[in-house]
């Protein structure tokens, strides 16, 4: 093997979209998105029903050409050179689809064929995608008699068959059940781990929070890129200290001159992180007070998410 | 089997042991839409397999192909002992109609439906082009209405036998068939690309079917108003109403007779009538008789000589050579020697009778008909063997296979440009 200067060194940034906006007719989709994802990390991709997390997702694919912006892809770019694009990704859509009288080895075997592998590495790379996403059992199954979840589970193990640096994951988590939802953080972390770009999206925030290295924010058409991202950072700050008495607690804050939000139960302050919460917990109890409940708020994705909201009512 | 392959008994949580097969699939570049033969061999095989049909498919197939083999049974036994080409070419009819029916409506329904079930863009992003998808599905509607001729074949082959067809002429007009239903088929495929839903393009499929198949013989014969002429013409007619009681009595003994010399013209007077007859120039309009597919596939079959039929080895002409008289007479438009209109006076003929005075000999009468039964002979001769003219037929075809295709990887090429109103991508 020769290499050359363009061989395969490893593109860092392996979605690179500016301003891209796409309108059907009347509607404007996607007005104006940003976004970055590195080879190897995994970056969610946030918003309310109908905000274009969908059309953005089909733009990035090469399946959907933008009015405006540019897209790169693995260094391709989806409109002189989408056939590229295409293969470099590894696509779950969000609609569930799948060949009803085949079975599972078998969707993935002629998957892999159009794709160009020879049938009998398609087929052993079948096998091995349907143990990852554990649906050996139902190898020899015809597809339709899969539950909700394990369709889901066989669209993951379509969109791995030609092993693609870039995987669109549209709704992954939709459908699954807890151990299922459990199961598929391990394996999007793994996908990263292999030096994969993951590109997320979902509602299910909680679930984000420990999946995810990045967060884009979407808002009718729009990607909030920096205030978003300062959101987040901020709320990942936040502790929660709930007192017996918020009273006494709310008195010695204030003494300190501690920034807070008083709350009825306590207070929420700002703490950089663990070692300094752990001293912030010390000092309290030493100032009498009686502290029966102290961690971080919650989902940083999540409060981010209703705060951005609260800009529709 | 690879050594990597779990076993269905491993428990489910296990993680597979070892790194997944690596593949290495070939890099791409460009936006490439031409079909390919490898994608649309694969393209065909995956249409193929998911498209087997249920049970109550097999049972639907079953009914439709047991009453076409009565109805090829029936032909088969009522096969006469010397030749005859009408029980081909109803097996051939069948043959055409259950393609027809069959192969336009699975591939009207193919991309739409492919879309709605959100199968249709997994196979946009692999490495299968627009043509790959778009042909490989137009074969594999196409390739049941071939399961469809070969179920028939037995039949096709028996009444072949006895039709007085070449061989060669067979696989012509067969070989007509089957593009005929390839191009329906394209048709349907490319409305199931246009509509978004499948109830609409399977309508829109049929009803294109049944435009090309009944509608250009409507379209004809409504167009034969606008070639007709009017001439008009002016008959004479005796006047019985003013006749004396004997003179008609006189003139039909003469009727009776043959003998008109008792008669005197002065008796019998004489109406004029006049009116219009219409002559209709069809050969300005056969034009559209012959971009029917139906039609275009009788002309394909051997011309059958009304004459010598028997010396040159044919059957009696069956329903293929009556269309392709009936289309000849179309195509040449109206015989001035034969039907050409010559004005009917009835009193010139009586004072020619009279005159004449039975100077006409029954010898010279049957000359006279002998003539024009030559005449009308002659004509038939000649429009049984007027040249076949499947050529317009089969470029309207070609145009049509060519321009849905055309359509139909158009509409499948991904970046999407535009999308069909109230669909989605996925």
């Amino acid at each position: 093997m020769t290499a050359t200067a363009q061989a395969p060194a490893p593109v860092r940034e392996a979605i690179v979209a500016t301003g891209v906006a796409r309108s059907f007719g009347s509607v404007h989709a996607v007005q104006d998105a940003t976004l970055t994802v590195p080879a190897g990390s995994v970056t969610a991709l946030i918003g309310p029903n109908g905000c274009g997390k969908t059309t953005l997702m089909l733009m990035l694919s090469g399946l959907l050409r933008p009015d405006a912006g540019t897209i790169t892809v693995a260094g391709h770019n989806p409109s002189t050179d989408a056939a590229a694009v295409r293969a470099s990704i590894g696509w779950m859509p969000d609609q569930l689809g799948s060949w009803d009288n085949l079975t599972c080895l078998q969707t993935l075997t002629l998957m892999g064929e159009a794709y160009r592998i020879p049938r009998a590495t398609a087929r052993a790379r079948g096998v091995d995608l349907l143990a990852r996403v554990h649906l050996s059992e139902f190898a020899e199954r015809p597809a339709r008699v899969l539950s909700r979840g394990q369709k889901q589970r066989l669209s993951l193990a379509r969109a791995l068959v030609h092993d693609p640096g870039v995987l669109l994951l549209d709704e992954p988590a939709n459908g699954l059940d807890p151990r299922s939802r459990i199961e598929l953080r391990t394996l999007v972390r793994e996908f990263a781990g292999e030096g994969r770009a993951v590109l997320v999206s979902s509602h299910v925030l909680a679930e984000l929070d420990e999946m995810v290295d990045d967060a884009i924010f979407m808002s009718q058409g729009r990607t909030l890129g920096d205030d978003a991202a300062a959101m987040v950072a901020d709320a990942k700050t936040k502790y929660r200290v709930d007192a017996l008495e918020p009273q006494v607690l709310h008195e010695a804050l204030a003494a300190y001159n501690v920034p807070f939000e008083a709350q009825e139960y306590g207070a929420i302050v700002r703490i950089d992180d663990a070692h300094k919460a752990a001293q912030a917990l010390a000092w309290l109890v030493q100032q009498g007070v009686a502290v029966h409940r102290f961690g971080p708020v919650g989902s940083a994705l999540e409060q981010t998410y209703m705060a951005m909201n609260e800009e529709r009512r | 089997m690879t050594t990597t392959a779990p076993t269905g008994t491993q428990p489910p949580a296990a993680p597979p042991a070892s790194a997944p097969t690596p593949v290495a699939p070939p890099p791409r570049k460009g936006n490439p839409w031409l079909p390919t033969f490898r994608g649309v061999s694969l393209m065909t095989r995956i249409e193929l397999r998911r498209r087997r049909p249920s049970t109550k498919g097999y049972i639907f197939y079953g009914i439709l192909f047991a009453i076409v083999i009565a109805i090829c049974i029936a032909a088969a036994i009522f096969t006469p002992a010397q030749l005859s080409s009408t029980n081909f070419e109803i097996v051939l009819i069948m043959v055409l109609g259950v393609g027809m029916l069959i192969a336009p409506s699975l591939s009207a329904t193919s991309i739409n439906g492919d879309s709605g079930e959100g199968v249709l863009a997994p196979l946009q992003m692999s490495h299968l082009t627009a043509g790959d998808i778009a042909v490989g599905k137009l074969l594999a509607s196409w390739t049941v209405s071939v399961f469809a001729l070969v179920a028939l074949s037995p039949f096709l082959i028996y009444t072949y036998l006895s039709s007085g067809w070449r061989l060669g002429e067979m696989l012509i007009t067969i070989g007509a068939i089957l593009l005929v239903v390839l191009t329906f088929t394209a048709v349907g495929l490319a409305w199931s690309s246009i509509a978004a839903r499948a109830v609409a393009s399977v309508a829109l499929a049929h009803l294109t079917t049944g435009f090309f198949l009944i509608g250009t013989i409507i379209v004809f014969g409504v167009s034969t108003l606008l070639v007709t002429e009017e001439a008009p013409d002016r008959d004479r007619y005796i006047d019985y109403g003013q006749m004396t009681p004997a003179a008609e009595d006189a003139l039909n003994d003469a009727y009776m007779t043959g003998d008109f010399s008792a008669l005197n013209a002065d008796d019998y007077t004489c109406i004029d009538s006049e009116w219009a007859y219409t002559v209709t120039h069809t050969e300005k309009v056969a034009w559209i008789l012959l971009m029917n597919p139906a039609v275009m596939i009788t002309e394909t079959a051997p011309i059958v000589d009304p004459e010598t039929w028997e010396e040159d080895g044919r059957a009696a002409p069956g329903v293929f050579a009556n269309v392709h008289q009936l289309l000849s007479e179309a195509r040449l438009g109206p015989d001035d020697e034969l039907t050409g209109y010559e004005p009917w006076d009835e009193c010139a003929d009586l004072e020619r009778q009279i005159s004449a005075a039975a100077q006409v000999s029954d010898e010279d009468m049957e000359a006279e008909w002998a003539e024009t039964e030559a005449d009308w002979e002659a004509r038939q001769r000649e429009v049984a063997n007027l040249e076949r003219a499947p050529w317009l037929g089969l470029g309207v075809s070609v145009l049509l296979l060519v321009g849905s295709m055309w359509i139909v990887i158009n509409r499948l090429r991904v970046p999407y440009k535009k999308l069909r109103s109230g669909t989605r991508v996925a």
